[in-house]
């Protein structure tokens, strides 16, 4: 960590709103010993010191593989022998309101085929050669469901556990309550292409201070962040003697305002913002990477290679230290008739859409975990993958599904939870979940625990109110945990 | 009441006796076996009310009642009736997610004995004869004791002790709070500090160096009271203070969700609130407006603009049936938290589910105050921008218009018929012969949703579109535009034996895909065509005659949608244009009977009537020919065919009666005639038009509000109806709108019980807006939460100054302008930012105001300096948002939700979702980033390089002056000033070669170095 030049023990805070803000959400500890003067080394103002977590938390880091445009449980993780007996058949309860659009109320069963796989058996379609070779890491969670049927709300509500925007998205909750692990990178990075449909609120700071927001990172975008680069006319000796020479007069403007913490804090920011200039290109430099490494992710294949880049990306990410990647997986070659910002909506024609966007995702998400565990970093790291919602199981026109956010899959594997491991269920045609259904609060509250957080204490006030990410539900999935 | 309590018993007696029978014996005999024992066991340690009473009840849950177990607890339900998998009791037993019993799971056979039990139904005999969940009752007479929902007190400045007696009233409070804690004041800040500090709070742009050293050397007493008027008047202090209120107002301007569309009309509002501050409208009508202006001022953009605070919020742009209700719901909750929190600092968006927690809002508040939105909704509207100057220029256009026409009159009657006769005695004979086809040129053009205008020969052509609905001033009458397009072309004619009519169309680059139909794809559908002949002359007597068209030829026609469905007079056929749009068009009609024609002209009134869109493009043509007609023969303009149909039917002369008339078709014959024709007919194509522009604001609609238990649209439990916050109430009677008639809008009410100040909410409307000017002054409020005045909500610091201000604002009529001037000219707001120690001890926070607290500036005020700096802040006024490469001030940026502007958000401009009291300032290096590397801000100093660089002969020392009083609106120091001297002075033998040139490049990073400052980018 750093110090900040302190002119003396009137650490204070300039704004004690703000203060009185960041200590709500830990108890006044913070606050007391800043009071005291016992805390030098880092003013809790700086919104991304380390923090203490509330319990020993077994994750450090999460990426989220976010499989944007929502993918088909029934077609990938969630296996249903009677769909796959019945299609064309009345679909029992089928409920026209799923959907966004209508669908047919007759089964349409999976057309790719299905092996089981590992030693926990576990049913994988051939979407994912690659990942099913992972299958005894995973934990299944396929009783996921939702209250949104439109991608950016539901989007909106996993990612924030409420389907309005403005609110505080998971990486936003995680680095407000942990602190940052590398100070000359941002804590929370998302990775796209397209943006995603819903955009910059899907990973907002919501009400939060925007320090927490997240940084996004477009992969087509030479310069990944903005104002890294100096202006080429500018050497790193003037820009160098340049920041001596503001250091130097900020600390003597600094001097007579000792009740001004946050003066030091920006007298720091500028040291911080000249690291970061070496940091993040270090940490976005995929040449600094083997060719073994670039072929076992795939970047040398035009149908991955998007998606190898930035899964890639996130392990060097990872490996440095940056608590939340999100990566939104874009569209893949396969000329599916999908839409860019929401790949994987295979409304018209499953087979071909799902095909294409496996072939984009799969090797590179399994050479991730391969990766991670490689490098012992799947100890302190927990790998998401999953869609905004599932879809229908029944079909929309001949051969696509439309949305639905009654039962859907997404797995974990990593840190802190149970390999092989299957939690929940949909009904036989895996149209709704059914047992040990999983509010998206009860996620959020395990994740949240995971990382050493309980998401009761990790509150927030605003506008009068102590807002959590799990808004006023939230249980842990206590079966799933390691 | 006795109905419902008569029910009661009666149901109480059914539900006994189907006890007595039924197998719900078996049931609770199952219930005495095995459940009671293992809940007397396990459970009612924490789970009773017994355990409540030895303060060891958890999770507000009691299972010691049948009554407490269906209420749940804290978690929720704890059972779901006959539905043991839902149920929460058995999720706990089985330790899935809650682990009960804490000490240790129980046997499955005692699980399964529990889910059985459920789904039996849960028989339990055990009556609640405890209270089950010990809740809150909101008493409304306790909740109007709470300091903010008081109402306002008159308060008198304290006296403080001597030689202070001169302190302004503000002082004299603030003062009094600092004797109370034995703290002593700062002294006066200096004059440069000062006039700095009040540019930002007011302008929010920095002070001159010009305008500095005019305070500077102003020595009189009212040297600053002179600066704050002059900030008070310029325009920049609306653009200032407007970023304030659209923080609270959770101002953008895209709907956020999906899609995120944006609303073109939406800055509509933003200008609004800029000229309301500038024109110090009385806060409380400021309230009113934004409430209800498009009630109070109907049809007036003004009142439209303000009104889009209501519909400012998120909105989704894509609704399925699943989620329409569910939204409609959470657009009204978006209406009243922005209401509740920028307007009465409460927090009222907890109410829509349950009772506040905190304040003393009852569960039904809420949907009284929703009630009030119940038949609003949010669209776009097309306006006239100054429907008051519109309505001047109609009126002086209809002035001007008489004396033009007189003019024409007199030329007829007394130069027309000379100069005619000559010419027909000389010229008429050398005129060719008319061929088959003669332009009708119009005499007047009206359309339903369009404005129409006549190009030259004789072709009609759209020249703009109306929005239904719109009001528009026509003929001097007012008309609201309809939804079906129709078009009238009146033409007239003295031609005899009229046989045909052809009708053209025309394609141009200037319509949708070529037109010739205004359409989107270039299409139309003409539902019916009409074209009545009635006599010309104020004697005619004949009586009007619908003409019968044969439609012969269409040039080009759409399958099974043929021109003789235009002629048909049913409404549901018609001549549709669309696989064959794109290319000119026509069509040719007989005349079943042929047009004799009326002895004094005949006038022919043209109807189109459209679905959708109308024509483009468009010209009407007459043939005398004897049918079959036919495409054939040139098209010549009509006047030779109606001179000499004229002079054939009068014995080859010209009537008194025609002499008008004739100046149309003499007028390319002669020059003088064609002048008076000419200014005539220019001066009608000139009449002035509204100057429309669409507002994003409210529209009718939505639908009857329902109370929702538990805020669940599927849960309605009666239709709501308009009321007030009952705690804000003191008038007679229940908290809902007088009856008056007509009924008052529902929406002009609420208005109105906000702003008023006996029996409404007024009192806490003022408090909450004078903290909000306390608080921009001096960084923070005398209320620390800006937008919570409730019970979770900061005291204030300075209760009576608070209270005082409030009333004072009342006072002076809700104005702003003078409490702005009040505050600023109390030595509180002028002292100096130094700390010393001994204060420090009693008061680290400064909440009392011993010193002026410095504060990093706004994200727009930075983004403004930084222009001022470079010398090329554009500071033109109001119109539609643009993006940041522009040099316009920040407040004019644009805002869409999803696409938020980096530099902005970056220094903690925030996200627009909600209503925001108070910005966060954080320090991250990203914004380091910016300031060392970003383009716009190495522009900024390299322009202001060049405005400070010396001139020849001038002392380096000289430019780093200037740039310094520019920059921090002071000189260097000495040290400072040798410093950056030295700076400059190795950054130039750095770059080396030509001097001149280098210490232009070294001055360049001088700047940058001082633009990087903390002084820069704080005020104190």
């Amino acid at each position: 960590m750093f110090n900040f030049h302190s002119p003396s023990e009137l650490q204070l805070p300039a704004r004690r709103r703000f203060l009185q803000e960041t200590g709500l959400g830990f108890g006044s500890l913070a606050l007391a010993s800043l009071l005291n003067g016992e805390s030098q080394a880092q003013t809790p103002l700086d919104p991304l010191a380390l923090r203490p977590p509330h319990v020993p938390g077994q994750v450090k880091s999460i990426v989220w593989l976010f499989m944007t445009g929502a993918p088909s449980q029934v077609d990938t993780w969630d296996y249903k022998p009677e769909l796959q007996k019945r299609d064309g058949q009345d679909l029992a309860g089928a409920d026209p309101k799923t959907g966004f659009f209508t669908t047919s109320g007759k089964c349409l069963k999976s057309p790719f085929a299905w092996r089981q796989h590992g030693e926990s058996g576990s049913w994988v379609s051939d979407l994912f050669p690659h990942l099913s070779q992972h299958v005894d890491k995973m934990c299944f969670l396929h009783s996921m469901n939702l209250r949104q049927n439109n991608h950016a709300p539901a989007s909106i509500e996993l990612m924030c556990g409420t389907n309005r925007p403005g609110l505080p998205a998971l990486g936003a909750w995680m680095t407000y309550g942990l602190g940052s692990l590398n100070q000359s990178l941002p804590s929370y990075v998302v990775l796209h292409d397209t943006r995603p449909r819903g955009d910059d609120q899907i990973w907002s700071a919501g009400f939060l201070p925007k320090t927490y927001q997240a940084l996004a990172l477009d992969a087509r975008r030479k310069e990944a962040v903005d104002n890294l680069a100096r202006d080429g006319k500018h050497s790193d000796a003037q820009q160098r003697s340049q920041l001596e020479l503001i250091k130097q007069l900020n600390q003597e403007h600094a001097t007579t305002r000792p009740t001004q913490a946050d003066l030091a804090a920006r007298i720091n920011s500028y040291e911080l913002a000249y690291r970061m200039q070496m940091a993040a290109p270090e940490a976005l430099d995929l040449t600094k990477e083997s060719e073994v490494t670039h072929k076992q992710y795939g970047l040398d294949q035009p149908e991955c290679a998007t998606f190898a880049r930035q899964c890639l990306l996130a392990r060097r990410l990872v490996e440095r230290g940056v608590r939340f990647v999100q990566i939104f997986a874009g569209k893949g070659v396969g000329g599916d008739g999908s839409v860019n910002d929401v790949p994987w909506d295979c409304h018209s024609d499953v087979q071909t859409n799902h095909r294409s966007c496996g072939l984009h995702t799969d090797q590179p998400a399994a050479a991730l975990l391969a990766d991670l565990e490689a490098r012992g970093l799947l100890e302190t790291t927990l790998v998401i993958w999953g869609g905004e919602f599932g879809r229908t199981s029944d079909s929309q026109g001949a051969k696509g599904r439309d949305h639905n956010p009654n039962g859907f899959t997404i797995w974990m594997a990593g840190a802190g939870v149970k390999g092989g491991f299957h939690y929940g269920a949909t009904d036989d045609f895996g149209y709704k979940a059914v047992e040990k259904k999983i509010h998206v609060n009860d996620l959020h509250a395990t994740l949240l625990h995971l990382l050493g957080l309980e998401h009761t204490k990790l509150t927030y006030r605003f506008n009068g109110r102590d807002f959590r990410l799990t808004d006023v539900g939230g249980e842990l999935l206590g079966e799933i945990l390691a | 009441m006795k109905f419902r309590s008569i029910l009661a018993v009666l149901l109480a007696a059914t539900a006994v006796s189907a006890f007595a029978q039924t197998p719900n014996d078996e049931g609770l005999q199952f219930f005495e076996a095995k459940i009671r024992p293992v809940l007397v066991q396990h459970c009612y340690s924490c789970h009773s009310v017994q355990a409540r009473d030895a303060k060891k009840l958890k999770g507000k849950l009691f299972l010691d009642s049948a009554e407490g177990v269906l209420d749940g607890g804290e978690s929720g339900a704890v059972i779901v009736k006959g539905k043991s998998a839902e149920s929460l009791l058995i999720k706990a037993l089985k330790h899935d997610g809650i682990e009960m019993p804490p000490s240790g799971k129980l046997s499955s056979e005692i699980v399964a004995d529990f889910a059985k039990w459920i789904d039996l139904g849960a028989p339990d005999p055990r009556k609640g004869d405890a209270p089950a969940k010990p809740k809150r009752e909101i008493s409304l007479e306790e909740g109007r004791q709470w300091w903010s929902f008081q109402p306002l007190k008159s308060v008198e400045p304290p006296t403080v002790a001597a030689g202070t007696s001169s302190a302004s009233s503000i002082d004299r409070f603030v003062v009094a709070a600092q004797q109370t804690h034995g703290l002593k004041p700062n002294g006066p800040a200096t004059k440069e500090k000062l006039i700095r500090r009040a540019y930002f709070d007011l302008i929010g742009l920095p002070p001159t160096p010009e305008q500095i050293a005019a305070f500077v050397t102003d020595a009189s007493p009212q040297a600053f009271e002179k600066v704050i008027d002059g900030l008070l008047a310029s325009q920049h202090y609306g653009e200032k203070w407007a970023r304030h209120w659209l923080d609270a107002a959770r101002f953008a301007e895209s709907g956020g969700y999906e899609f995120d569309g944006f609303r073109p009309g939406a800055f509509h509002y933003r200008d609004w609130v800029i000229r309301s501050l500038n024109s110090d409208m009385p806060y409380d009508q400021f309230v009113r407006m934004q409430l209800a202006g498009d009630v109070l001022l109907p049809d007036d953009i003004q009142g439209a603009a303000a009104s889009g605070f209501l519909v400012a919020g998120p909105y989704p742009g894509q609704i399925t049936a699943k989620t329409v209700e569910r939204i409609r719901y959470d657009q009204l909750d978006d209406m009243l938290m922005t209401i509740g929190g920028a307007m009465l600092g409460l927090t009222i968006g907890c109410v829509r589910c349950h009772e506040h927690k905190y304040d003393p809002i009852p569960h039904q508040d809420y949907y009284a105050l929703a009630a009030a939105f119940a038949k609003t909704s949010h669209g776009s509207r097309t306006l006239d921008l100054d429907s008051a100057a519109t309505q001047q220029a109609i009126e002086k256009h209809q002035a001007d218009h008489e004396p033009l026409v007189a003019a024409l009159r007199t030329f007829a009657a007394n130069e027309l018929p000379k100069r005619f006769e000559s010419w027909r005695a000389a010229e008429l004979a050398k005129q060719p012969d008319a061929p088959r086809w003669q332009v009708l040129e119009p005499v007047s053009l009206e359309a339903e949703r369009s404005w129409l205008k006549e190009l030259p020969g004789g072709i009609v052509a759209h020249d703009g579109l109306l929005n239904p609905g719109l009001k528009i001033r026509q003929r001097g009458q007012r008309r609201a535009v309809g939804n079906e397009e129709q078009y009238r072309i009146t033409l007239h004619t003295h031609q005899k034996n009229v046989t045909s009519l052809r009708f053209d169309l025309f394609a141009d680059k200037s319509l949708p895909q070529r037109g010739p139909g205004l359409n989107g794809d270039g299409s139309f559908q003409l539902v019916e065509l009409k074209v009545t002949a009635t006599p010309l002359g104020l004697m005619a007597k004949d009586a009007p005659v619908e003409l019968k068209l044969k439609p012969v030829f269409a040039a080009f026609e759409d399958k099974d949608q043929p021109l003789s469905n235009a002629l048909d007079g049913k409404p549901a056929t018609a001549w549709v244009v669309r696989e064959t749009a794109k290319k000119d068009n026509a069509a040719v009609f007989e005349l079943e009977t042929p047009l004799a024609g009326f002895a004094g002209g005949t006038e022919l009134l043209v109807d189109l009537k459209f679905r959708d869109l109308g024509i483009g493009r468009l010209r009407f043509s007459l043939s005398t020919e004897p049918n079959p007609a036919t495409w054939a023969g040139d098209v010549v303009p009509q006047h030779l065919g109606e001179i000499r149909a004229i002079l054939a039917a009068n014995g080859n002369k010209l009537p008194d009666a025609l002499r008008e008339p004739m100046t149309r078709w003499f007028a390319p014959f002669d020059t003088e005639t064609a002048k008076v024709v000419r200014t005539v007919r220019d001066h009608t194509a000139a009449a002035p038009r509204p100057n429309l522009s669409e507002v994003y604001t409210t529209v009718a609609g939505g639908q009857d509000v329902f109370f929702l238990r538990r805020g669940e649209v599927d849960n309605k439990q009666g239709k709501s109806e308009p009321g007030f916050m009952q705690v804000l109430w003191r008038g007679d009677g229940p908290a809902v709108p007088a009856k008056t008639e007509p009924p008052i809008d529902p929406r002009v009410a609420l208005g109105d019980w906000m702003t008023n100040v006996d029996r409404g909410a007024g009192p806490l409307l003022a408090r909450v807006i004078v903290n909000r000017l306390w608080q921009h002054h001096f960084g923070e409020g005398l209320v620390g939460t800006p937008n919570d005045f409730g019970v979770q909500g900061d005291k204030p610091t300075h209760p009576e100054l608070l209270e005082w201000l409030a009333a004072e604002l009342v006072r002076g009529g809700w104005k702003l302008k003078p409490l702005h001037k009040q505050i600023m000219l109390s030595a509180a707001y002028q002292q100096s930012h130094e700390v010393n120690a001994e204060n420090l001890k009693i008061d680290q926070a400064n909440r009392y105001l011993w010193h002026f607290q410095p504060r990093r500036l706004d994200a727009e005020l930075i983004r403004d300096s930084l222009l001022a700096m470079g010398g090329n802040l554009d500071i033109s006024m109001f119109g539609a948002s643009i993006l940041d490469n522009t040099p316009r001030r920040s407040v004019y940026l644009r805002v869409k939700r999803s696409e938020l502007i980096p530099l902005m958000t970056m220094f903690d401009a925030p996200e627009p979702t909600q209503s925001i009291g108070e910005r966060i300032s954080t320090t991250v290096p990203t914004q380091a980033l910016a300031m060392m590397n970003s383009p716009f801000v190495r522009q900024q100093a390299e322009k202001l390089a060049l405005r400070i660089r010396p001139s020849k002969d001038a002392p380096l020392g000289a430019a780093v002056d200037r740039a310094y009083q520019m920059a921090v609106a002071r000189l260097p120091t000495e040290l400072e000033r040798s410093r950056m001297l030295a700076f400059v002075e190795d950054q130039r033998a750095a770059m080396g070669g030509d001097a001149v040139v280098a210490t232009d490049k070294a001055l360049i990073e001088f700047c940058h170095v001082l633009l990087c400052l903390n002084e820069f980018v704080y005020i104190d």
